[in-house]
C-alpha cells in the first residue's frame, strides 16, 4: 500500500480539518461548497475509493481533486491529532485525477434521477447529489460495527422547513435516510444507502443573553459555538470540538470534564427544535410534543432530526484555574474527584487515565508512549484528578491536603517534555514518593526548579516533529491557551489525540461513583481487552449530579485498516457490552451510552434513576 | 550484658556451614562472599524476585563479587519467613534442620516510610517467628541478628549508647522501631528456647573502602547523588539555555569550572554522621561470629564520625561546586531558594543521621573483634565509592542484581 492510501485509509473521521482550532485557517473550498467531499477528510475517502477501484472518475471528483490548492492547512490540522500529512493525499488524488484527464480516461456523469430534481427542488440545484464522487465520501465510518453503504443521494438543506420537505419526500418515495454530522467515527450512524442529510449548511448562531441561551442551527459545531460563548465571557457545556451540538445533544448527550457543574443530557439545553420522522415540526417545550424528556433503557430510533436548539449558557470568572492532581491508585483518585464533586468543588472534575493526559501532551506518538511509561513508572502516577475552578475551588484543594501539578508546573512539563526523558531527577522524586507520595510537588519553588530543569519551550517541545511543520506548531504553542488547562477543556481538546496511534472503541457507561465497584468494571474491562489482544485504557471518570453517579469512558484501541485487529473489538465490543448489561441487570444503577444513543435529550434523572 | 556466655563453635574457620537470610541484599550479600571466600558454606534463604529465580540472583551477585568459581559453596532455597516451615515442604524444612548450622539474619526491610508500615513491620518483626523457629527446629549453635546501631531512638538523653538493648520509645522512623521490636523478640525468644544469640549493630554502612564498590546508593551516596542532579540542572541551564534562570538564583560558572551553587542546608544541631565502610562491617562481623558470646549486643560503627561540614567539602570538591553552607537551626522564616527548598526535601528522611549526637560504646566490639577499627572516610576513600557509584550509575548499571 502506498503512503497516500494509507494515510487515506487511516483518517480517523474525527473532523478536526473542518473547525479551525490552530487558528490556521480551514480548508477553502469545504466552507465554499460545505459537503464532507470537499474538505481533506472527503478527499482522502474519494481518493481510497479511486485507489481501490471502488468507483470510476466521475464529474464531481474531478470537480473535487481540483478545488484542492494544496495549502497544506489540512497537515497542521491533522498532524496535531493523528500525526497524519493529508496534503500528501490531497497532492496524489490531483496526479490521479489529472493522470486520468490526460491518459483520456472517461469521466462518468450522474445520471438522470428524478427523485434527484424533486430534492432538488426543495433544496437548490446545488446542494443534492447522486454523482459517486460525491456519495462515496459519505459511504464508510471506521466505527468497527459499521459497514460501509453507498448513498444513492447526498443532501445539504439549509432551514428547517427544507429539511421537514424533504423528510416528507424520501418517506412518500420510500427512500431510507440517516443524518450526517461531522465527527462520525465511532457509532456508524451516519451512513444509508438512501440520502445521507448532511446539515453542515444550518450554520446559525443566535445569542439571546438576557435568557443566558446561544440558539444555534444543526450545522454548529461546538468548537465554533465555544469560541462564540468565550468571546462573550460565557461558556458552554461542549462535546467533542467537531461535534454539531444539535446531532451531539441528540446522539448521546453532551458529556465533559464540566459535567459535574453544567450536567448532562436534557440540562443542557432550553429547547430544541425538531422534524419527526414524519416530517412534521414540533419544539421540545410545545405541550403538544412528543415526550422526548423521557427515557427507556432500550435501543431507541431516532426522534427525528434537531435543527436548532437553544444551547444554556454559563457565566465564567476571571480567577478560573485548573490543576493535575496525581494519584498511585483509581481508587484513590476516584475518591478525591468524589469527595469534591459531592462539596461542590470545582466547575469540572475528572479522573483521567495515563494513555489520556499523555497522549495529548506529547506532539508525537513516540514521545507519548515514553511520556506514559515516565509518568507510570519513574514519577508513579497512572492516574491524574482535573480540577478546574475558581481561586476559591483551587484553594480549597489545596487545603484537602493534596499534592497538585498547578497551572505553572503543568506549562513546564508540557512545554519541557522531552526534557522529561533524560532527566535525572526524576529518579529522586520517584525515591521521595516512596515515603510520602507527590511530596516534592509541595516543595516550594519546585515548579520554578522544574522550569529551570526542563527549559520549556515551543521549540523544546517540537524538536521531535516533522522539520516542515515546527515554524507553525511554534506559533500555536506560543499562544497561553495551548498550554492552559482551562482552555483545553473548554474547547475540549485535551482529548482530542486519544486516537493518534489508533482508533479507539468506546465503552461508555454511567454508574454510581463509587470507587470498589467502578475499580471492578474497570478490571472486567482490561480482562476482555487482554482477552482479545487489544491495547486498552481507561480513558476518564467525570462525576455527575454532585457524585451520586458518574460517566466511565474504557477505550479499547485498535487499527482501523486491519481486519484482524477489526474482527477482535468487535468482539471486545460485545463481551464488554455483556459485561455492562450483566452489572446493569445485577444492580439496575447503570446505563450503557448505546441505550442512551438517540435518548440524549432526555432528563438527567430520567436516564440516570429511573 | 544480659545472657550466658556461649562457646566458641567446634568447627573452625572456612568449615562451617551457615544459614543466612538477607543474601541478596547489602550487608548480607557482603558476608556471604566474606564466608564463602575464606571457605565457609552457606545456605542462602530467600525469595525469587521479578520473575527471577533466588539462585539466579545470587548468581549475578556471585558475578559482581568475581566469586563464581565458588558456586558450589553456596546452596540457594527458596522460602518464605512469613510461612509455616518457611513455605518449604516437610523432609525439606527438616533436612535444613538436621544440618544444625548456625544462622545469620540479615533480612531486613530497611526503607523508612510511614506509608510502608505494615510491609516494614511484616519484614522486620513478623517473620521473626519463622527464623527463630528454624533455629529452635535445627538446635542452631548459635543465632546472629544484623540489626542497626540507631535502635536506641533519638528520645533517649543519653549520649553514650550502650551495647544493650534498649528500651526507647522514640524513633526516627518505623525502620529504627521494628529493628528494636525485632531486637528485643529476639533476645525474648532465643532466650526461652535456649539457643544463644548475638545482635550486631552497624551505623550507615558505605562501599568497600578498598575498591569503592557496592550494590546500594542510598545513605552517603543520596546526597550526593541530590546535590549533582541538582548540579547538572544548572549547567545545562548555563550550557544550553543561557542561563538566565541561573542567573535568577544566583547560580553561576567561575573562572576554574566550578559551579558557583549557593544552597544552604539546615539540621536541627551540630552533630556528627556515623559511617563504617562495608569491608570493614564484614570484617568485624567474621570476628563477632567466630568469637561471640550469647547476649552480646555489638556496635560495629565508627571511632571517628565525620562531621557533616567536612562531608560537604568531599561533595564541593566531587562536584566541583562552591557554595554549600551549614546552618544549624530549623529554616524558619527564611526564604529559601528553589534549588535549597529541594535540596533539603531531598535529605530530609536522612536528616536525623546527620547530625547525630549519639556515641557509641565498642567495648564487646573491640574485645570480639581484637580492636579492628574501621578506616576514617578521608576524601580518597570517599571519591573512591562516588567514582563506582557514577561509574554504574548510582545503581541503574547494576539493575540485574536489584536487591529490593
Amino acid at each position: 500500500m502506498d503512503d497516500a492510501l494509507k494515510t487515506a485509509k487511516n483518517c480517523r473521521h474525527y473532523a478536526m480539518c473542518k473547525i479551525d482550532y490552530l487558528g490556521s485557517g480551514v480548508c477553502p473550498s469545504g466552507l465554499e461548497k460545505y459537503y464532507d467531499s470537499f474538505y481533506p477528510r472527503g478527499r482522502m475517502a474519494l481518493y481510497a475509493a479511486l485507489v481501490e477501484g471502488r468507483i470510476p472518475v466521475t464529474q464531481k471528483a474531478v470537480e473535487i481533486a481540483e478545488s484542492c490548492d494544496l495549502c497544506g492547512k489540512c497537515d497542521y490540522q491533522c498532524y496535531f491529532y493523528t500525526e497524519l500529512r493529508p496534503s500528501r493525499v490531497m497532492e496524489a488524488l490531483k496526479d490521479f485525477v489529472s493522470r486520468h484527464l490526460s491518459e483520456g480516461g472517461a469521466v462518468e456523469q450522474a445520471p438522470e434521477d428524478p427523485l434527484l430534481q424533486q430534492i432538488r427542488a426543495i433544496v437548490g440545484e446545488e446542494w443534492a447529489e447522486n454523482d459517486r464522487g460525491i456519495a462515496v465520501t459519505y459511504s464508510r465510518d471506521p466505527c468497527p460495527i459499521a459497514a460501509p453503504q453507498m448513498p444513492a443521494y447526498v443532501v445539504l438543506p439549509r432551514t428547517r422547513e427544507e429539511v421537514a420537505s424533504l423528510v416528507k419526500l424520501l418517506r412518500a418515495a420510500g427512500v431510507s435516510w440517516a443524518v450526517r454530522g461531522n465527527a462520525s467515527q465511532n457509532m456508524g450512524l451516519s451512513m444509508s444507502t438512501g440520502a445521507v442529510i448532511d446539515l453542515n449548511r444550518m450554520t446559525g448562531i443566535e445569542f439571546d443573553e438576557k435568557n443566558w441561551v446561544a440558539k444555534v442551527g444543526a450545522g454548529v459545531a461546538m468548537f465554533d459555538l465555544q469560541r462564540e460563548a468565550v468571546r462573550r465571557g460565557y461558556r458552554v457545556n461542549a462535546a467533542e470540538p467537531t461535534a454539531l451540538v444539535c446531532g451531539n445533544v441528540v446522539c448521546s448527550g453532551i458529556f465533559s470534564t464540566f459535567m459535574p457543574a453544567y450536567g448532562t443530557a436534557a440540562d443542557n439545553f432550553i429547547d430544541a427544535d425538531f422534524v419527526g420522522p414524519d416530517g412534521s415540526l414540533f419544539s421540545l417545550s410545545d405541550k403538544s410534543a412528543p415526550n422526548l424528556f423521557a427515557f427507556r433503557q432500550a435501543d431507541e430510533p431516532t426522534p427525528g432530526i434537531c435543527t436548532g436548539m437553544k444551547v444554556k449558557l454559563h457565566p465564567t470568572t476571571p480567577d478560573e484555574t485548573g490543576v493535575l492532581v496525581p494519584f498511585d491508585s483509581l481508587g484513590k483518585a476516584l475518591a478525591f474527584v468524589k469527595d469534591c464533586a459531592v462539596r461542590r468543588i470545582g466547575v469540572a472534575l475528572a479522573v483521567l487515565g495515563s494513555e489520556y493526559i499523555s497522549a495529548f501532551l506529547s506532539p508525537t506518538k513516540s514521545l507519548a508512549a515514553e511520556v506514559k511509561k515516565i509518568f507510570a513508572e519513574k514519577l508513579g502516577i497512572p492516574y491524574l484528578a482535573l480540577v478546574i475552578g475558581d481561586s476559591h475551588a483551587i484553594r480549597s484543594v489545596a487545603e484537602m491536603g493534596v499534592p497538585a501539578f498547578d497551572q505553572r508546573l503543568f506549562r513546564s512539563i508540557f512545554l519541557g517534555l522531552p526534557s522529561l526523558r533524560s532527566a535525572r531527577w526524576l529518579e529522586l522524586l520517584g525515591e521521595l514518593s516512596t515515603h510520602e507520595p507527590y511530596s516534592y510537588l509541595n516543595i516550594k519553588g519546585f515548579a520554578e526548579m522544574a522550569e529551570v530543569a526542563l527549559a520549556p519551550s515551543p521549540a523544546q517541545l517540537l524538536r521531535d516533529v516533522d522539520a516542515d511543520l515546527r515554524p507553525f506548531f511554534e506559533t500555536v504553542y506560543a499562544r497561553p491557551e495551548m498550554t492552559d488547562l482551562v482552555w483545553l477543556n473548554t474547547f475540549r481538546i485535551l482529548s482530542s489525540r486519544m486516537g493518534r496511534e489508533k482508533q479507539y472503541w468506546v465503552n461508555i457507561v454511567y454508574l454510581p461513583l463509587e470507587g470498589a465497584l467502578i475499580e471492578e468494571i474497570e478490571s472486567e474491562f482490561r480482562r476482555v481487552a487482554e482477552r482479545h489482544g487489544l491495547k486498552h485504557d481507561l480513558g476518564f471518570v467525570t462525576p455527575l449530579d454532585g457524585g451520586k453517579r458518574c460517566i466511565l469512558e474504557y477505550d479499547y484501541f485498535y487499527d482501523q485498516t486491519d481486519p484482524d485487529e477489526i474482527a477482535r473489538v468487535q468482539r471486545g465490543a460485545m463481551d464488554a457490552g455483556a459485561v455492562i448489561m450483566e452489572y446493569s441487570a445485577k444492580l439496575g444503577t447503570i446505563r450503557w451510552i448505546r441505550h442512551v444513543v438517540n435518548q440524549g435529550i432526555s432528563r438527567k434523572e430520567n436516564l440516570l434513576y429511573t | 550484658m544480659n545472657g550466658s556466655e556461649g562457646g566458641i563453635p567446634a568447627k573452625g574457620v572456612g568449615e562451617r556451614t551457615f544459614v543466612l537470610t538477607g543474601g541478596t541484599g547489602f550487608l548480607g550479600s557482603h558476608l556471604m562472599a566474606a564466608l564463602i571466600g575464606r571457605g565457609d558454606r552457606v545456605v542462602v534463604l530467600g525469595r525469587a524476585s521479578e520473575g527471577k529465580s533466588l539462585s539466579d540472583r545470587i548468581g549475578a551477585l556471585l558475578d559482581w563479587f568475581g566469586l563464581e568459581r565458588l558456586r558450589d559453596r553456596l546452596e540457594t532455597i527458596e522460602s518464605d519467613l512469613m510461612k509455616p516451615l518457611l513455605g518449604l515442604e516437610a523432609d525439606r524444612y527438616a533436612a535444613l534442620c538436621a544440618r544444625a548450622c548456625p544462622v545469620i539474619h540479615c533480612a531486613s526491610d530497611t526503607r523508612f516510610s510511614e506509608r510502608k508500615r505494615r510491609e516494614i513491620t511484616e519484614a522486620n518483626v513478623h517473620s521473626l517467628a519463622g527464623i527463630v523457629g528454624l533455629a529452635k527446629d535445627s538446635r542452631a549453635p548459635f543465632f546472629h541478628y544484623v540489626s542497626t546501631a540507631y535502635v536506641v531512638g533519638t528520645g533517649t538523653a543519653v549520649t553514650l549508647c550502650r551495647e544493650e538493648l534498649s528500651d526507647s520509645g522514640e524513633f526516627a522512623n518505623v525502620y529504627e522501631e521494628t529493628k528494636a521490636q525485632a531486637e528485643r523478640q529476639i533476645a525474648a525468644e532465643c532466650g526461652r528456647v535456649g539457643i544463644p544469640f548475638t545482635i550486631i549493630r552497624p551505623s550507615i554502612v558505605y562501599g568497600d573502602s578498598r575498591t569503592g564498590r557496592s550494590i546500594r546508593f542510598n545513605a552517603l551516596y543520596f546526597h550526593l547523588k541530590s546535590l549533582e542532579f541538582i548540579r547538572d540542572i544548572y549547567l545545562s541551564d548555563l550550557r544550553t539555555n543561557g542561563g538566565r534562570k541561573s542567573r535568577d538564583h544566583g547560580v553561576s560558572l567561575d573562572e576554574n569550572g566550578n559551579l558557583r551553587l549557593p544552597l544552604r542546608v539546615f539540621l536541627p544541631r551540630r552533630g556528627k554522621i556515623d559511617l563504617v565502610p562495608a569491608d570493614y562491617f564484614v570484617a568485624a562481623c567474621l570476628r563477632i561470629i567466630d568469637h561471640p558470646r550469647s547476649g552480646a549486643v555489638y556496635h560495629v560503627t565508627s571511632e571517628s564520625p565525620k562531621d557533616l561540614g567536612e562531608l560537604a567539602s568531599y561533595c564541593e570538591r566531587y562536584l566541583k561546586i562552591r557554595g554549600l553552607e551549614i546552618i544549624y537551626g530549623e529554616p524558619d522564616g527564611i526564604a529559601l531558594s528553589p534549588p535549597e527548598a529541594l535540596l533539603n526535601r531531598f535529605i530530609e528522611t536522612y536528616r536525623p543521621y546527620l547530625a547525630d549526637g549519639r556515641q557509641f560504646d565498642r567495648s564487646h566490639t573491640d574485645e570480639a573483634t581484637g580492636g579492628l577499627r574501621a578506616p576514617e572516610l578521608t576524601y580518597e576513600i570517599f571519591k573512591r565509592c562516588m567514582d563506582y557509584a557514577v561509574s554504574v550509575n548510582w545503581g541503574s548499571g547494576l539493575r540485574s542484581m536489584r536487591t529490593d
